[in-house]
């Protein structure tokens, strides 16, 4: 399209077209450059500028640039908070479904393979989600070009592989139950139940190995709470499924136990990201705050339903409410890092805070004197 | 073959912005579209996928040191931002793909043709400098003019920067002469001089930036994170955490179909 339009204009001897806001006429140049490969659809697809949340209860007296982020906010969409969860759900049911196999309880049979299924089918849907949200999906294999241990999405991605693999043989052969066959599938989803542990939370290793100040600040109790938050999508889920009596006192106990672990550690997050205030500014306000705290009632109603008696329309409801919970809160904590990005006095007060924390750092020793009097000078 | 760097003289900046221009040009960047922001001269706003040199204007009621002022105070400081290429880089060490390494000139350098576009740099850079374009879907920033440097040339900014604001070399020898310049620059009367990130013990959080600043206020001023601080560097307590969390989902999953 573009190379047409330059050679109409040629023909017609005029002046080349304004089309990638290079101004570069290739005619007369070639396009070689560092940044000459850099793709334009649409002229002004270069980010705007973020402003600033304005949050009422700021108590930051610092001054910013313009009030411009300091960060670039995260360029998800809704596919990764998404796969947040499915990842939790797949690795937790792997996780639940190897410990009943290994328990070689008959009554758990049933159980073994709905969790062998939710593992398989969430890999399955975990990829998909991924290589849908990568800026050049055609290149998700390069993913596992290399091993990088300093990145937990490297990490993570080649767990997601091996478990993908040992979710999908041991989901092929559910139905064995005898034989060299059964034994290939016990020993896969064994497999899959072990890197399923890692697969629950590493998300929320990649999420706090970053310079958002709300993930970042909770960089202990954020695994905890995406690990408990993964046990309760797997309880929820199986909630939802027909089940007989031993089964189902095996989910409850699972899920009792997840559901309470995820709301004592949403308080463990507020109260980590707490100081300086704003840091957890996002957890308290906008989307993401209404987001973080639905996640919190979703839960403890689930949690309160699962410890009435048992009936089957109060486990459903505890199902959904667990499930609509546990998504709440990924899609929460996701966007809660993209108002963090944007607030330049987050940034600011995280690392002053820290700073002033560790009075052996004398970094800034020979310069602080006149940086003191600089800003004492002019803090509007 | 050292390791390259910048050392930005901000007290010598005028904010012509050929900086910005000669990396646009040189590198064959796209414009970003022609606005007018009202934040003083500034109408770049921040570093970018397509803006690799950003200069930014501050307009200040308070004086300079050695800064005489016709009526009431004021300072204008001008201050041309750029990639730090840290000697720990957060984009490079978050980078699944291997698509960003370390060059041999010591900058650090995202590979366009291994880059899948997944966004995880964005996040973990504590300065906001490498940027997903969307219409692209890959990472980009500044190079270091990684073609320029392979020629034995400067960089188009440095080369351009027509104060020596910018100035590029070894990065050891650009150390000594920041620090030279900031002492003189006391003498002349003007406490307020410090560098910005010149060595790893003055910015312990990335080990020191082959692309260090003098500053004469605070880092926020200027839109810099006052103690950066690469992600990588404190994953380890996360990682524990999670292995303790993983541990805790075992036992909770043998527990529940063990206990009768």
């Amino acid at each position: 399209m573009a190379r047409r339009r330059f050679l109409d204009s040629h023909l017609r001897g005029e002046a080349p077209p304004k089309l990638d806001g290079r101004n570069v006429d290739p005619r007369l140049g070639i396009l070689d450059g560092e940044g000459a490969l850099q793709q334009v659809e649409h002229l002004e697809q270069e980010r705007p500028y973020a402003s600033a949340p304005k949050f009422s209860d700021s108590n930051s007296q610092r001054d910013t640039y313009y009030g411009l982020p300091v960060l670039k906010e995260h360029v998800w969409k809704a596919a990764i908070p998404a796969y947040f969860y499915v990842g939790g759900l797949a690795g937790a049911s792997a996780a639940l479904g190897a410990a009943a196999r290994w328990s070689a309880n008959p009554f758990l049979a049933g159980l073994v393979e709905r969790t062998r299924l939710i593992a398989a089918g969430g890999a399955v849907v975990s990829a998909a989600l991924l290589v849908e949200d990568l800026g050049r999906p055609s290149r998700f294999m390069n993913m596992l070009r290399v091993f990088r241990p300093t990145s937990p999405m490297s990490v993570g991605s080649w767990v997601l592989a091996g478990f993908g693999g040992c979710a999908s043989v041991a989901a092929i052969l559910r139905k064995q139950r005898l034989g060299p066959l059964a034994a290939v599938g016990d020993a896969a989803a064994l497999g899959a139940g072990i890197l399923g542990l890692p697969l629950a939370g590493y998300t929320a290793v990649l999420l706090a190995n970053t310079a958002v100040p709300v993930w970042q600040g909770a960089a202990t109790a954020l695994p905890p709470l995406f690990v408990s938050s993964a046990i309760t999508s797997a309880a929820s889920a199986l909630d939802l499924c027909e089940l007989n009596a031993f089964e189902r006192r095996v989910v409850r106990r699972f899920g009792i136990a997840g559901k309470a672990a995820e709301l004592l550690f949403s308080e463990a997050v507020e109260r980590q990201v707490g100081t300086p205030e704003i840091v957890s500014a996002p957890l308290r306000h906008g989307v993401s705050g209404a987001l973080w705290r639905a996640a919190k009632i979703f839960v403890a109603s689930s949690l309160a339903l699962s410890l009435l008696p048992e009936s089957r329309p109060v486990r459903r409801a505890a199902g959904w409410l667990g499930t609509l919970g546990t998504l709440a809160l990924r899609f929460g904590v996701v966007r809660a890092g993209r108002i963090s990005a944007r607030d330049p006095r987050a940034t600011f007060a995280q690392q002053r805070a820290a700073e002033s924390a560790s009075p052996e750092r004398t970094a800034d020793a020979r310069i602080a004197p006149a940086q003191a009097a600089a800003s004492s000078s002019h803090v509007p | 073959m050292g390791t390259k760097g910048f050392f930005t003289d901000t007290t010598l900046c005028i904010g012509c912005k050929a900086c910005e221009v000669a990396c646009k040009q040189w590198n064959q960047l796209p414009d970003d579209g022609f606005h007018f922001t009202g934040w003083s001269y500034d109408n770049t706003g921040h570093l970018g996928s397509s803006t690799w040199r950003h200069v930014g204007f501050v307009e200040r009621p308070v004086s300079l040191g050695m800064q005489t002022t016709g009526v009431g105070n004021g300072s204008w400081l001008m201050m041309s931002d750029v990639c730090k290429h840290c000697a720990r880089a957060g984009c490079l060490e978050s980078c699944p793909t291997g698509a960003i390494v370390r060059t041999e000139f010591g900058s650090v350098y995202v590979q366009p043709d291994v880059c899948n576009g997944c966004g995880y740099c964005v996040s973990a850079c504590p300065f906001g400098v490498i940027d997903r374009r969307e219409d692209d879907g890959r990472a980009w920033k500044c190079t270091l003019c990684y073609d320029r440097l392979r020629e034995d040339m400067v960089p188009a900014c440095a080369k351009h920067c027509p104060t020596a604001s910018i100035q590029f070399g070894e990065l050891s020898e650009l150390r000594g002469r920041a620090e030279k310049r900031v002492e003189e620059l006391h003498k002349r009367g003007m406490p307020e001089a410090y560098l910005y990130g010149h060595s790893p013990d003055a910015q312990p959080g990335t080990e020191g930036l082959n692309a260090f600043f003098l500053l004469t206020d605070r880092p926020e001023v200027y839109n810099l994170p006052p103690d950066p601080v690469v992600p990588t560097k404190k994953a380890r307590r996360s990682w524990t955490a999670l292995a303790a969390a993983a541990v805790g989902m075992a036992a909770l999953a043998v527990g529940a179909v063990l206990t009768p």
